[in-house]
């Protein structure tokens, strides 16, 4: 009886191994005859030679909703209905021997929308973004110059310490803080680097070129020209340096000079878990509030009168201010990368200004220079890529291969803490082949009406665009 | 009950060259085929098949080094296709992962995690040493079909993540007897579920002993999805550890 419990104990475990591994072997039927056949020889040496670029063709029309209404009045002319934009965007590095090369990355704009004459000089944008030498002097040792798009920072929403943000982003087609990094103007500098096994020294001295010009608006955009007086109209030192303080951790140090202010930063990341990464990023200096550097810019590049008393309460006074960007980021297993983040701008709006900027400009009777100056501050703000108000909260999502392969979404929210109100964009793009995208975006701007981003003459944007890629 | 005994010793004298190594030491030696002992450069060529039909295709140069420290190699990756992502590069160095694109010029930190998504799942394309992030089990000796389904008997071992720097939490994994070439691997989610499914080809000699050459990883998720893996241009090279700094990742040059 004992012999033949064993046998079929054993024929058991036989027939049940053999069944596994018939099954382990039905895994190749999931192969298709396509993919058994002898692949193609992998790509070359020359792959690995393959020029550092991207060049690609792309067309978008957007078209936006604008609210009546507001509860300050939006001074003239009012922004653009519809757009329709077509540009060739060119990044390309070639080699000048095997110590230095050349970058060049620029942006053509073919553009034409409801508030601009058709057609003008305001149809072709050029936005020159980059042309620089770079030569390593000694092993890991660089020298670049020219002009140099530098970037620095950890966050995705708002990054404190990336000081050569301000006025360089032209006509944007997207509010994505990722995307309005691709396009935006370098600034023309010597820079020096040294790279060793535990760390890095980057120096950079970026002069004065030009002089500052009033803030630009969509309908008012040079041409062909370099636009040194958006990057250059100050002479500008940066110094950053970051050391692997320990196996998992590589502080970066900032300091930073323009003018008469001098501001310091740092850059922190630490990974926890498979999942997820914390990061804070902040900067400081002694500097005034938002709302008196703007006026105090407007009447210095004439967009002001001179003399015009502010319509906001002016506080002059330069102190230690703050800002902050602290969040994390978490990836799920189903390709979705979530970024949360809380800013500060101690600078920015506080809800006395909001309060007073909603009072002021919304009293029957207020000659019309009043709500213009109040809509500068906010131009002002946008163009310097500051947070406008003093506590935001910002998260992100990035889905890639969203219910079908190829397809990715993208969508962020960026709220003000005070009112609730936000701004809202969600992006598709699908690749349709290696060469060909095609895509879509929404832009909203949520809230009530006196509210940060529920005041917004724009109330939805749509996008849609086609793209090729050589 | 004696043929049922000569039976089972019969069986454990069949598993017996099989304890004559333990799971990591298989697990080593397969690590010895796959990676090349001196910093190299490859260049990967992944094709996605869908239903089927070949769809997109990935081109990445890989350059690899192994930390004396550690023992497990660091990888700093760049795009050259498709034309939409070329120049963008990933420095992965222990649980130190850096991606950068040089069209925003931004550097951002990404978790172990991210190196499973993305146009071409880096986590799959990266040299590292298995026995160095997973602990294996000895599960037995098995007879399976390799890619070309060609009989293999092989070890079957079953590998838990060591260290959080592992991609997957769970993998199990076919060696050859006698060649410890790697034949398959199955990868588990932290969840336990079966996400891919890979299969070793194209043996042929780089830099000093045979390696594979391809790889065929099925999708377990969505089964339609297949891609092969062409790896190629094999280079010993000189890699400074400062490569792996992330401000270096600008400065890295086509060669």
């Amino acid at each position: 009886m004992m012999a033949r419990v064993g046998g079929m104990v054993l024929l058991v475990l036989v027939l049940g191994d053999a069944a596994a591994l018939a099954d382990e072997n039905s895994d190749l039927d999931l192969i298709p005859d396509a993919a058994t056949q002898p692949q193609p020889p992998a790509a070359d040496a020359s792959a690995a030679a393959a020029p550092n670029q991207r060049i690609y063709l792309e067309n978008a029309f957007t078209g936006t909703a604008r609210r009546g209404d507001l509860p300050v009045p939006f001074p003239p002319p009012k922004p653009s209905t519809w757009q329709e934009r077509l540009f060739l965007d060119a990044r390309k590095q070639w080699a000048l021997g095997d110590r230095a090369n050349v970058t060049f990355s620029d942006r053509f704009n073919l553009r034409a929308q409801d508030n601009i004459d058709f057609p003008g000089h305001e149809n072709t944008i050029n936005d020159f973004r980059e042309g620089y030498v770079s030569w390593e002097a000694l092993d890991r040792t660089y020298l670049d110059a020219g002009r140099i798009n530098l970037k620095s920072g950890v966050a995705v929403g708002f990054n404190p310490t990336d000081f050569f943000r301000t006025r360089a982003v032209v006509d944007p087609l997207s509010v994505d803080p990722t995307v309005l990094r691709e396009d935006r103007l370098g600034t023309l500098m010597g820079l020096g680097e040294r790279i060793w096994q535990g760390g890095t020294l980057t120096v950079a001295a970026a002069p004065k070129v030009d002089n500052p010009t009033p803030v630009y608006r969509n309908t008012g955009l040079r041409s062909f020209d370099p636009s040194f007086d958006r990057t250059n109209a100050h002479d500008r030192f940066l110094v950053k340096t970051s050391a692997d303080v320990a196996p998992d951790f590589a502080p970066e140090l900032l300091v930073y000079h323009e003018v008469n202010r001098t501001s310091v930063g740092a850059n922190l990341t630490e990974s926890i878990g498979q999942k997820t990464v914390a990061y804070v990023e902040w900067a400081g200096g002694n500097r005034a509030s938002l709302i008196d550097d703007a006026l105090r810019y407007g009447r210095r590049t004439g967009t002001l009168p001179a003399n015009a008393p502010s319509a906001l309460p002016e506080d002059s006074s330069v102190h230690f201010q703050n800002q902050l960007s602290v969040g994390a980021s978490y990836t799920t297993e189903s390709k979705i990368t979530f970024n949360l983040e809380y800013h500060f701008n101690q600078a920015g709006f506080s809800r006395r200004d909001w309060d007073n900027w909603f009072r002021i400009g919304g009293a029957p009777g207020a000659a019309s220079s009043v709500p213009a100056q109040l809509w500068y501050v906010r131009s002002y703000a946008a163009e310097q890529q500051d947070p406008l108000t003093e506590h935001s909260l910002f998260l992100r999502a990035d889905w890639v291969d969203a219910f079908i392969p190829r397809l990715e979404l993208t969508g962020f929210i960026n709220m003000d803490l005070y009112d609730g109100s936000s701004l809202v964009q969600v992006t598709a793009d699908y690749y349709l082949s290696n060469a060909w995208t095609v895509g879509g975006l929404m832009i909203a701007d949520v809230g009530g009406k006196r509210s940060d981003f529920g005041s917004l003459p724009q109330s939805t944007s749509v996008l849609l665009k086609l793209a090729r890629y050589f | 009950m004696r043929t049922a005994a000569l039976v089972l010793l019969a069986l454990v004298a069949a598993t017996a060259p099989a304890c004559a190594q333990t799971a990591q030491e298989i697990i080593a030696a397969s690590d010895k085929v796959r990676n090349p002992g001196e910093p190299f450069r490859s260049t990967n060529t992944l094709t996605e098949f869908i239903a089927g039909k070949p769809r997109d295709q990935n081109v990445l140069v890989v350059f690899s080094k192994e930390d004396p420290a550690t023992h497990q190699f660091r990888n700093l990756v760049r795009y050259v296709a498709p034309a939409r992502d070329q120049g963008k590069m990933v420095l992965l160095d222990g649980r130190v992962l850096w991606f950068y694109d040089p069209n925003s010029k931004a550097s951002v930190r990404i978790s172990p995690q991210q190196r499973l998504i993305g146009q071409a799942a880096i986590g799959d394309v990266l040299t590292v040493n298995l026995a160095v992030d997973y602990a294996g089990t000895l599960l037995g000796d098995e007879t399976i079909q390799d890619a070309s389904r060609k009989d293999r008997q092989c070890w079957h071992l079953d590998m838990k993540a060591a260290n959080d720097q592992a991609v997957y939490n769970r993998v199990e994994y076919w060696v050859e007897h006698g060649t410890s070439y790697p034949v398959k691997a199955k990868f588990y989610s932290d969840s336990g579920r079966l996400l891919k499914i890979l299969y070793y080809r194209g043996f042929e000699e780089q830099l000093g002993r045979i390696r594979p050459t391809e790889a065929v990883i099925i999708d377990a998720v969505d089964t339609s999805l297949v891609t092969t893996f062409k790896f190629g241009d094999f280079h010993a090279q000189d890699i400074p550890d400062a490569w792996f700094q992330r401000d270096y990742l600008p400065r890295l040059q086509p060669e």
